[in-house]
This record gives structure tokens, C-alpha cells and sequence, in this order.
């Protein structure tokens, strides 16, 4: 592999050209599977995304029983990612997009109720025996957490951590597993890799620790990165670097990712499309930029609304989307929106929209009333009127 | 409140509807830390073997110059019948049992033919009056110490925790056997208290933790921002929030009570003859195992049977006190 | 590190010293220390007597005095006497040894049983097994020690020698005993309802079958394992280290646990020199060296797993010892059976008084003597465990670390026993600072049930006769062990959590 572009990175002269091989000719089957498409040399330049599909979830759905009810956590969710394609799902604090991407990585805890499919390269993941299932974890998909404060082991080193991901599913001795460690956080921009495997994370620093992360998850080549919003947790200050590094490293391991977040501004310019969710619901799907000057769905014009202006710079005070989402227990029977949206009828209220596609090329958006956001010349002015009036 | 809204003060309105505020707050949480206590089914069990025990111990053979519904005391003797074997039967007559009674001995007799129920009654009464105390003693001294020590912090805390560092240097049994030693002369209530005087060491340390951390939030600050005395943030704004981990600790204390003073009236540093304490009369009849078992029997079971069921309501309230608790269903 | 242990020890012996000086006083005030002269019928011979103890006593101090004299005493190595004039450092030695055996062998049983069996509870979170361990917890912190003591020697002792003489399980007890260890292992295992009832119904035979033919065959007149069971043993052992430690994805570390094992089997035919007679140094020694023998065949046989392969072998090899050792305490059992006159659990005393007999008899006459005293102080403590145990188990495993370990694909053996065991480890160690001084004051009251003349017999002894030297050198003895014990802990502590090491 070739040193990373981040600046950075500092090469390290310890570095042998022979376990960097071996580091990548570890996933022949897969590179054979996509017709080579993904044998991973030293090509600096990133491939766009192609057509093949390598995660399709259809129909997803998660129930947690509690004591107080039925928790609908995700009520049928499906969504395609592409190779090599950024997908992000954004939407607000209980939305469903954890529960959702841990039922792929099969994390949900045993009392879950999941149905619905998850095809990776159209095997059904929900189908398929335990052992396969952890073989496909970490080494196929890897996943990114929120908090990487408390995201590592505190009593294992970070070379430890590292290395185990790979012994747990290569037959190669310890030392060579270190050496892809090494080689993984000089990739994601951590000086002094050889020294710093033998670090513990609370000798890391958050930012740091996040880039062992980013390492841990992306050491056995993925196709598929989760990044559950990576960047929430950290200082301001870091988060463009980390999502940087995050891009980065998905170019040279040519994954896709999926990148989770309720902050639209880190969609925008990262992302190629974006899922929008609502109490357990995609409510719109498009490219990134169908969906940001087109909405078709009054939360996403909301949400967009909310941040402050991207190009549509206006002095007017932005406002958050008043109301708080419904319960996921008992849920109303029309649009789950309804209670907050400044669109609503009486249609809302007794039938809840299905995804459909409007009037953008493979742009879908779940509104009865779509049109009148299609027909209004900016979106956002229905979450604006109110304050308006008040200035 | 009305005397409340006719004050024309605005601050007084305000402190008011704060306060109005507050109490419902706390009133549906109180609700509903009650409703989750009431459906913890095994301190429910506890709760009424409890009270069943209370209640028959003091019912039974009276207190002081009130008498009791049970004819016999515990200390005449009588003539022994059956060899002192237990007239209770609780099978009734249609499985082949004697009927559902108590007859005339239900615990049975001892060697000089003292009523052995009159006899465990009195342990009862003595066991859980002295592990009440026990109870209440250390709670107090446990949560004042804790509370002080949290609250001002500096060289009072220095003091404070060097000084229960030492008290937990020395084991507990033995060291209330010392002091019980003394105090056990005295009667049941300096037992009681002397007891307590020893076993606050754990509350301390849980109410100290519960203190440093609230006395940093902002109700706090704004209370010591606006002058109020440091006695009434402890007892006002403070103490309230650790109330939980107080009750619980003050129920544990009371089932840990019960075994420690048995444990000792069984060395004879307890309650000492001719007074009994359920723990003095297992070390008494001992040695009649082999001969007359139940007079080993019934005081063990009802030590087993109060500790449990303390324990039982512990368990109960920490889950009712802990916000923490959802318990999920599989 | 170190520094940190010095200042801990400095502050314990200063902690020490003042509740030294508590204890002293309250033992000088617990009574009359003459009542025993009070009755005296010559009164001229009593006040003699008394003016005497009083002197000796230095009644006539002030108790601060007393204290100080007995410190400064203490200080030059003297113990002082006690009330009677009999030096105190002289009964001391033998009661210490008595009870420091009971108090070791329960807090490590504690430890290893509790620990174990609360993890296995947290990891089966509302099974039956768990609900029913929750349950007996309970049942175990309620009881009275000493209640149960004089239950255990009536019961297990007792009735169990008496049932000695004729052993033979009844079928009913036997079939009993198989259900409950079916419903046991079913609920151990957990999985879906084939898995359970393949589970119980294999447990329950197998147990039962067991039972039968134990009784049948006489085993317990003249128990024994006989090169086949070592054999079965050693191998199961070996197994059983490998999933433990290493898992089966390779074969080189069961291999390597094999052949640990096979070593200590050929080991075992060749044995009867060595272990004719030994001594617990020379068990020692052959207990390092198996586990050598293990790592360095770990090493070896491991190739490029050889970080798996090493502990399971050493532990394979720690196992098959273990198996070894009980063959030959069992093939001791019949002579010392016959020396006892049948009646192998001892009620009384920490050994049989003037016994004579080779390394695994007396070997033996320590466990008979052991055995009920360590049930009854066993029972809170384990209770305490498990209950601990369960809980930091049960935090852990909901920690993000643990998500994150099972996200890289790591079977749930590695998430359970590397990721989640050692941080549960963690709090488990605070515990067993706090429970080591319960379980010297359970050891007061049992010791008293199934009269040792323990260190804790000294001192109700010394308190009831109000008479402190005595009561003091078994606080030294038990504080000074408290404090050993707490630095064990912080040690553990500091080994298990990396962040703690710096300081
Ligand atoms: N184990 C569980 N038991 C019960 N409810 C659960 C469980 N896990 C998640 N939920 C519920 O499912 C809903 C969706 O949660 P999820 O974590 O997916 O939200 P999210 O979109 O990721 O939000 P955030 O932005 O806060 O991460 C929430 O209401 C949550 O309370
Ligand atoms: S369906 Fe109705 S309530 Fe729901 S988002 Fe569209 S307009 Fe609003
Ligand atoms: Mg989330």
C-alpha cells in the first residue's frame, strides 16, 4: 500500500514492503467474486462508484419487547449500497439508524425481533449461520462507534486490539498481524505507529483513539465501513480531520460507507446519497444533491432548515423543527410526522405514506403532499413562516 | 398555597411556584418508585413473612405488663409432655395429617418443660428490637458522617474518613463483639446502639460518593449563590437525593443487624442470660441436637426467616430506587 | 508503583496502630477482670491472688499507660502474658497456623467458586440457573453462620460417617440426584429447546449411571481414580483448557495441551518414588515444574499460536497434577480411614490429636478436619462473590468495548473470556479487600462451633476474661493479615487495569 495523501502520516521506516503484500492479497476470493474489480494495489487514485450492489436491505425491521410494549425501532427500512459508494443516513436522536446498521452487523441484542432481508453480494446475512456471520463481521464489514472513549478495550494495547482483528480471521502468526497494525495507523495518520501499538487507549487522545478505530475497522480490507456517527463525540476541532481520514482510508481500501449522522452539514460534499429516517422509517432517499435542493419530504426541508444555510444564505434566523418525535410504542396511525409538520392534512392522520418516487431521476420521499414541496420555490419556508412573523 | 399566593412579595410567588413545582415532581416520582416496589414479587414475600413475624412475636406473649394472647410465658416450667416434642401441625386432617393446630406446646418443650414458642417469642422480640436499633443507629451515624465528610470536603473529610479508615481496620464481629462485650451487661438497648456504633462504615462511604458528586450540580450552587446555611442545603437539597441509597442501605443494615447480634448472643457477648435473644438460645440448646432437634430448629428459622425477607425488601426497594432498572423480557 | 505501595503501607500501619489502641481500650472495659478470683472462698488467698493479677495487669494505670507499656513491649518483640502469667506468643504460634489454613482455604474457594459461578450467571441472565443462584444467594446471606456449622456437623458429619459404614446410595436418592444435576447442567448450557433437553437428559444419566456404579463397586470403602480415570481425566482436562484459553480454530493448542497432558500421565506411571512420601515443598516444586513443562511444550508444539497454546498447555499440565495428587490422597484413604475408625469428617479440633502418618495421611486428616469449618465460612462469602461477580459481569458485558470486540468478528469465547472477564476482574478485586476481614470474623464464630483452639478462640476467650494481650496479638495477627491482603488486591488491581499503573 502507498503512504496515505494525509499529510500526516509520516513514513515509517520500519515498514517492509513484504507484510504489506501479504496484507493485500488476503481477500483473493472476493477480488475473484467481483471480477478483480477490487484487487487493491498501490492506485492512489480512488475509483468512483460502480453499479454492483454489495449491501441491499429490504424490508428491514426491529421490535425490542420491554415491559411497556413493543418498541418498533425500525419499521421496514431498504436501502442498496453500491461499491465504493458513500451512503449516508441521517435523521434525528431515536430515528432507528443504530439499531439499523447493528442488525447487519448482527449486534442487536438476543431479545431483538428482526425480519425483513440483508443481502450482502445477495447472500442473506439474517439467513445465515452464526459462524458465517462472524466471518463476515469485521472482516467483509467493519464498523466505526460513536464514542471512542470508551469504544476500546481500556486493558488491552492498541496493537493488541488491533492484531486480534486480524488473527481472528487469518491464519498468520502474531507478528505479521502486528505489522498490518502498524501499517494501518500509519494509513490513518497516527505518528510513530511501531511505538504507539504497544499504547494503551487511555494514552491516546479522543481524536487519536478514533483513528485506531477507523484502523480497527478497516484492517481486514472491508467492503463495507459503518460509521456510526463517527465524529459526534469528538472536539470541533477534530471532527473535519477525522472525516477526512475516514475518506481517505475508504479510497485506499476502495469500501463503501455508510455514514450515519444527524448532522446534514457533514452529509453534504462527503456523501453520494442520502437516507433520511424518521421514527424507524426512511421517509426520503436520493442523491445528495436531489435531496438538499430538492426535498420532497417536509421533515428532511425541516432538518435542512435547521442547520445553518448551505447556499440558500439568508440573514433569517433558522429554527429546529418544533415537537418531539412519537413514541415507538404506540404509534399513531397516518404519518408519524403529522403531529409536527406544517403541511398536514386530514389524509396525515389516518394513512401513512408509503416511499415513493417523485419527480427527481431515483429519488424517493414518504409525503402525501410532496408536490406542494416540489412546487414551492424554497422548501425550507414552511418551517420559516412562523419565525418570520415574529421578527 | 393560598396563604402562599396572598403574599404580595413576587419573590415569595416565585420560591412558591418553584416549590409547587418540586413536589410534583417528586410526588409522581415517589409514585412511581412505590408502584415499582409493590410489584417486586419476592419483597412483597418479604414484606408479609415480616410483618407475620412482627406481629405474632408481640401478639403472642405480650409486651411489658401487657399480655398476650399465648397462656404460657417463658420462663415457667411445667410438666414435660411427649418428651417435649412440638404439638404444630400444619397438615390438615383430610391428607392424612392431624389437622391444622397449634395444641399444647406448638414449638415444644425444653428439659425443665418451658414452653419453647413462649421462649422463641421472646427471641423474636429481644432479636428484632436490638437489630432495629442496630438499623436505625447506624443510618444515622453513617449518613451524618458520609454527608458531612462529602459535603464540606477540606479537613473535616480528612478527619472523618482517616477516622472510619481505622473503625474499618478492625473486623466487624470483632469489634462489635468488644464493644458488646461492655455494652451487652447493659441490656439489649446499649447492645443495640453499641452495635450500630460500628457498622455505619459502608453507608458512610456510599453517602460521601452521593455527596461529592451532588454538591457540584446547580441546584446546589444556586442554593449556596443565594446564602442559604450549609446545614439546610445537607438536609434540604441534598439528602433528599440520596434518600434511596439511605433507605436501602438502612434495610441491609437491619438484616445484617439481626445476624451479627444472634452471632454474638450465640458467643455470649449478646444478650445474656436470663434474657434471651434467638442467637443465645441455639448456643443453649445446642447440645440437645442429637435429643431434642426442634428446640435447635425454630430459633435458626426464624433468623433465616427475618434476614431473608429483609433482605427480600432491600432488593425490592433498590430496584424501585434505581433509575437505572428497565428489565427487558426475552 | 512502588512508591505507591510504600505510602499505602505506611498509612495502614499508622491506620493499625490507632484501631490498636481501640480495641485495647474496649477489651480493658469489657468487665471485671477479677470475677473469676471473686469467688474465692479464702479471702485472704483471693486478695493475694488479685493484688498479684493486679499488678501484673497494671490495673493500677491509667489504660493510655497500659496501652503504651504493652506497645513499647510489642515494639522489643514480646507479646507480654496474659492475666495468668502464660506468655502469649506461646499459644499464639500453633492458634495462627489452625486458623490461617481455615481462612485461606475459604476466601480462595470463595473466590474461584464465587467468581466462576457468577459469571457463568450473568453470561445465562434470567435462566432458571440463574434465578435459582439469585436465590440461594440470598438464602446464603440470611443464614447464621454458626447455625449452619452445628447444622453441617450433625448433618455432613455425622450422619455422613455413619452412612460410611454401609455405603450405599438407594435408588431413589440416586434418581433424584440425576434429575437435579439434568436440570443443573440444562440450565448451564442454555440454547434452544432441543439443545436444553439433550442437555438435561445426557446430565441426568450420566450422573445417575455414575452414582450407580460407585455404589455398586464399593468405591467409597476404598475410593481411588486408577490409571484409567487419570487418563480421562487428564485428557478432558486438557479439552477443556484449550476451549477455556485458546478455543479449536487450530490444533496446534490442543495439541500442545495433549501432549502437556500425555506427559503427565507417563509421568504418573513412573511416580511412586517421587511421591511415596513427599512433602508440600517438593509438591510445590513438581507443580512448577509441570506448569514449565507445559509452557515450553506450548512453545514448541504451538508454532505461530503459541501465545494460545502456552497457558493451555500450562494450565493442562497445572490439571493433570491436580488429578494426580487427589489419585494419591485417594489411594491413602482406606489406611486412614481405618486409622480413624471410620469416621473420616472430623467435628472437632484442626487435626486428629497425636496422628502420625505419611505426607498424603495427614494430608488427608487436614481435610477431614478442614472441610466443615470451610463449608460454614465459605457460604456468605461465596454468596457475596457470585452476587458481585454477576453484576460487574453483567455491567461489562453492556459496555461499548464489548460491542466493539464482537464488531472485529471475534467469537464469543474471545469476547466473554479476554475482552469482558479481565475488566469484570477489576471491581472483584476491591471486594476481596472488604470480604477478607468478614471472613476472619466468620472464622471467631465457627472456630467456637467446631472447637479449634484458633486464633479466634483466643480471643473470645481473652475478651470474656477481659484480659488484653491475648485480644491483641489476635488482632495483630488478623489486621496485619487484613492489610497483607489489601495489598494483594491493589497488586491485582494494578496488574489487571493498565490504567492505574502509571501512578
Ligand atoms: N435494546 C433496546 N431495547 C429497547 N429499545 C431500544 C433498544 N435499542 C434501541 N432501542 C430504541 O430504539 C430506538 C432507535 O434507537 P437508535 O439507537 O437506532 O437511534 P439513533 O437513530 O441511532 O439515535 P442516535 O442519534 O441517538 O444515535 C430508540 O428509541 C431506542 O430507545
Ligand atoms: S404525509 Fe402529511 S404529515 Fe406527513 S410529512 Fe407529508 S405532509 Fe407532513
Ligand atoms: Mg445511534
Amino acid at each position: 500500500m502507498t503512504i496515505p495523501s494525509n499529510p500526516s502520516a509520516q513514513p515509517q521506516p520500519g515498514i517492509q514492503p513484504g507484510p504489506s503484500e501479504a496484507a493485500l492479497a488476503a481477500t483473493p476470493d472476493v477480488a475473484a467474486a467481483t471480477g478483480g474489480a477490487r484487487v487493491a494495489s498501490g492506485i492512489a487514485a480512488a475509483k468512483p462508484p460502480s453499479r454492483e450492489e454489495v449491501l441491499k436491505v429490504e424490508n428491514l425491521t426491529v421490535g425490542f419487547p420491554t415491559d411497556d410494549g413493543l418498541v418498533k425501532a425500525v419499521r421496514g427500512v431498504s436501502y442498496t449500497v453500491h461499491e465504493r459508494e458513500v451512503l449516508g443516513i441521517v435523521g434525528e436522536s431515536g430515528s432507528g439508524k443504530s439499531v439499523s446498521s447493528m442488525a447487519i452487523m448482527g449486534l442487536l441484542p438476543k431479545n431483538a425481533r428482526i425480519s425483513g432481508t440483508i443481502r450482502y453480494r445477495g447472500e442473506d446475512i439474517l439467513k445465515m449461520s452464526k459462524k458465517a456471520q462472524r466471518s463476515l463481521r469485521g472482516r467483509r464489514i467493519g464498523m466505526i462507534f460513536q464514542d471512542p472513549m470508551t469504544a476500546l478495550n481500556p486493558v488491552y494495547t492498541i496493537g493488541d486490539q488491533l492484531a486480534e482483528a486480524v488473527l481472528s480471521h487469518e491464519t498468520v502468526s502474531r507478528k505479521q498481524a502486528l505489522a498490518r497494525a502498524e501499517e494501518m495507523l500509519a494509513l490513518v495518520g497516527i505518528p510513530q505507529p511501531k511505538q504507539r501499538l504497544r499504547a494503551y487507549p487511555h494514552e491516546f487522545s479522543g481524536g487519536m483513539r478514533q483513528r485506531a478505530m477507523i484502523a480497527m475497522a478497516v484492517i481486514n480490507n472491508p467492503d463495507v465501513i459503518i460509521a456510526d456517527e463517527p465524529t459526534t463525540a469528538l472536539d470541533v476541532t477534530v471532527q473535519a480531520q477525522i472525516l477526512e481520514t475516514l475518506l481517505d482510508v475508504k479510497d485506499q481500501v476502495n469500501s463503501a460507507i455508510i455514514l450515519i449522522t444527524h448532522d446534514l452539514g457533514v452529509v453534504a460534499g462527503t456523501v453520494h446519497r442520502v437516507l433520511v429516517m424518521y421514527a424507524g422509517r426512511p421517509v426520503e432517499l436520493g442523491e445528495t444533491d436531489e435531496v438538499f435542493y430538492r426535498p420532497r419530504m417536509p421533515y428532511t426541508a425541516g432538518l435542512l432548515g435547521s442547520i445553518p444555510a448551505l447556499d440558500t444564505a439568508s440573514g433569517e434566523k433558522l429554527r429546529p423543527i418544533k415537537g418531539t418525535p412519537p413514541s415507538l410504542i404506540t404509534l399513531p396511525p397516518g404519518c408519524p410526522f403529522a403531529p409536527r409538520c406544517p403541511l398536514v392534512t386530514d389524509i396525515c392522520d389516518d394513512e401513512e405514506p408509503e416511499l415513493a418516487s417523485t419527480d427527481g431521476l431515483e429519488h424517493w420521499a414518504a409525503c402525501h403532499h410532496w408536490t406542494r414541496l416540489a412546487e414551492a420555490e424554497d422548501p425550507t419556508k414552511f418551517f420559516r413562516a412562523e419565525s418570520e412573523v415574529r421578527r | 398555597m393560598s396563604a402562599q399566593t396572598d403574599r404580595s412579595a413576587t419573590s415569595g410567588r416565585q420560591s412558591a411556584d418553584a416549590a409547587e413545582g418540586m413536589t410534583v415532581v417528586a410526588r409522581t416520582q415517589a409514585e412511581i418508585i412505590r408502584r415499582r416496589f409493590f410489584r417486586h414479587r419476592a419483597a412483597m414475600a418479604g414484606l408479609v413473612t415480616l410483618l407475620f413475624v412482627i406481629v405474632l412475636a408481640y401478639s403472642s406473649i405480650g409486651v411489658g405488663p401487657i399480655p398476650g394472647w399465648w397462656d404460657k410465658t417463658y420462663m415457667s416450667t411445667a410438666s414435660v409432655l411427649d418428651g417435649g416434642r412440638p404439638t404444630l401441625s400444619l397438615v390438615p386432617g383430610f391428607l392424612g395429617g392431624d389437622g391444622i393446630r397449634l395444641g399444647e406446646h406448638p414449638f415444644g418443650q425444653d428439659n425443665v418443660g418451658i414452653d419453647y414458642f413462649a421462649l422463641v417469642m421472646r427471641g423474636t422480640q429481644q432479636s428484632l428490637t436490638v437489630a432495629f436499633l442496630i438499623g436505625f443507629v447506624s443510618t444515622v451515624i453513617g449518613a451524618t458522617v458520609g454527608a458531612t465528610s462529602g459535603y464540606f470536603r477540606g479537613r473535616t473529610e480528612a478527619v472523618l474518613m482517616r477516622f472510619t479508615d481505622v473503625m474499618i481496620a478492625i473486623p466487624v464481629l470483632v469489634f462489635a463483639a468488644i464493644l458488646a462485650a461492655a455494652a451487652g451487661r447493659a441490656g439489649i438497648v446499649a447492645l443495640g446502639v453499641a452495635i450500630g456504633a460500628v457498622t455505619w462504615t459502608g453507608l458512610a462511604r456510599l453517602v460521601r460518593g452521593e455527596f461529592l458528586s451532588l454538591r457540584e450540580k446547580e441546584f446546589v450552587e444556586a442554593a449556596r449563590a443565594a446564602g442559604t446555611r450549609s446545614t439546610r442545603i445537607i438536609f434540604k437539597h441534598i439528602m433528599p437525593n440520596t434518600v434511596g441509597v439511605i433507605i436501602v442501605s438502612a434495610t441491609l443494615a437491619i438484616a445484617a443487624g439481626i445476624l451479627l447480634e444472634t452471632a454474638l448472643s450465640y458467643l455470649d457477648l449478646g444478650v445474656r442470660a436470663p434474657d434471651v435473644s434467638l442467637g443465645s438460645l441455639i448456643s443453649r440448646y445446642e447440645t440437645a441436637m442429637q435429643t431434642r432437634p426442634w428446640l435447635f430448629w425454630w430459633p435458626g428459622v426464624f433468623i433465616v426467616a427475618i434476614a431473608l425477607s429483609v433482605n427480600f425488601i432491600g432488593d425490592g426497594l433498590r430496584d424501585a430506587f434505581d433509575p437505572r432498572q428497565t428489565r427487558v423480557r426475552d | 508503583m512502588a512508591a505507591f505501595m510504600v505510602r499505602r503501607l505506611v498509612i495502614s500501619v499508622f491506620t493499625l496502630l490507632a484501631a490498636s489502641f481501640i480495641v485495647f481500650w474496649g477489651t480493658s472495659i469489657a468487665g471485671d477482670p477479677m470475677s473469676d478470683l471473686r469467688g474465692i472462698q479464702d479471702e485472704g488467698d483471693a486478695q493475694q491472688q488479685i493484688d498479684a493479677r493486679s499488678r501484673r495487669m497494671r490495673l493500677g494505670d491509667p489504660i493510655f499507660v497500659r496501652y503504651l507499656a504493652w506497645l513499647g513491649a510489642l515494639l522489643t518483640g514480646d507479646l507480654g502474658e496474659n492475666k495468668f502469667g502464660q506468655s502469649v506468643s506461646g499459644i499464639l504460634g500453633p492458634a495462627v497456623s489452625a486458623t490461617m489454613q481455615l481462612v485461606v482455604a475459604a476466601t480462595v474457594l470463595a473466590i474461584v467458586l464465587g467468581v466462576t459461578i457468577g459469571i457463568v450467571s450473568a453470561l445465562r441472565q434470567y435462566s432458571g440457573f440463574d434465578y435459582s443462584l439469585t436465590f440461594a444467594a440470598f438464602l446464603f446471606f440470611s443464614l447464621p453462620v454458626f447455625w449452619v456449622a452445628v447444622m453441617l456437623k450433625q448433618y455432613a458429619a455425622i450422619d455422613f460417617n455413619n452412612w460410611l459404614r454401609d455405603p450405599e446410595i438407594a435408588v431413589p436418592v440416586i434418581v433424584v440426584l440425576g434429575l437435579v444435576s439434568g436440570l443443573a447442567w440444562m440450565a448451564i448450557v442454555g440454547g434452544d429447546r432441543q439443545r436444553r433437553l439433550t442437555s438435561f437428559g445426557v446430565a441426568a444419566v450420566v450422573t445417575a449411571l455414575g452414582l450407580w456404579a460407585l455404589s455398586a463397586s464399593g468405591w467409597f470403602t476404598d475410593p481411588g481414580l486408577g490409571l484409567i480415570a487419570v487418563v480421562i481425566l487428564s485428557l478432558g482436562g486438557a479439552v477443556g483448557a484449550t476451549f477455556l484459553l485458546a478455543g479449536f480454530r487450530y490444533r496446534q493448542p490442543l495439541t500442545a495441551a495433549l501432549v502437556t497432558a500425555g506427559i503427565g500421565i507417563v509421568f504418573y506411571l513412573f511416580s511412586e518414588p517421587v511421591l511415596e512420601d513427599p512433602n508440600w515443598l517438593m509438591i510445590l516444586l513438581l507443580a512448577v515444574i509441570a506448569v514449565g513443562v507445559g509452557l515450553v511444550v506450548g512453545r514448541y508444539v504451538g508454532g505461530i499460536h503459541r501465545r494460545q497454546a502456552m497457558p493451555a498447555a500450562a494450565l493442562s499440565a497445572f490439571f493433570t497434577g491436580g488429578v494426580i495428587f487427589i489419585d494419591y490422597l485417594l489411594q491413602a484413604y482406606s489406611t486412614y480411614l481405618s486409622r480413624v475408625r471410620g469416621r473420616p469428617i472430623s467435628t472437632i479440633g484442626a487435626g486428629t490429636p497425636n496422628f502420625q502418618g505419611d505426607f498424603w495421611e495427614s494430608g488427608l486428616d487436614s481435610i477431614g478436619h478442614l472441610i466443615l469449618p470451610t463449608t460454614a465460612l465459605l457460604l456468605i462469602s461465596f454468596a457475596v462473590y457470585t452476587r458481585y461477580s454477576r453484576a460487574s459481569m453483567l455491567e461489562v458485558m453492556n459496555q461499548d468495548y464489548v460491542r466493539t470486540a464482537r464488531s472485529k468478528g471475534l467469537t464469543e469465547r474471545t469476547v466473554v473470556t479476554k475482552h469482558a472477564f479481565r475488566n469484570a476482574l477489576i471491581p472483584i478485586t476491591t471486594l476481596m479487600a472488604f470480604d477478607f476481614g468478614a471472613v476472619i470474623g466468620g472464622a471467631v464464630i465457627t472456630e467456637r462451633v467446631f472447637g479449634w483452639q484458633g486464633m479466634g478462640h483466643m480471643f473470645i476467650k481473652g475478651l470474656q476474661e477481659v484480659d488484653p494481650p491475648p485480644v491483641m496479638a489476635f488482632f495483630l495477627v488478623a489486621g496485619g493479615s487484613i492489610v497483607v491482603f489489601n495489598m494483594l488486591a491493589d497488586i491485582a488491581y494494578a496488574y489487571l487495569d493498565p490504567r492505574i499503573r502509571v501512578g
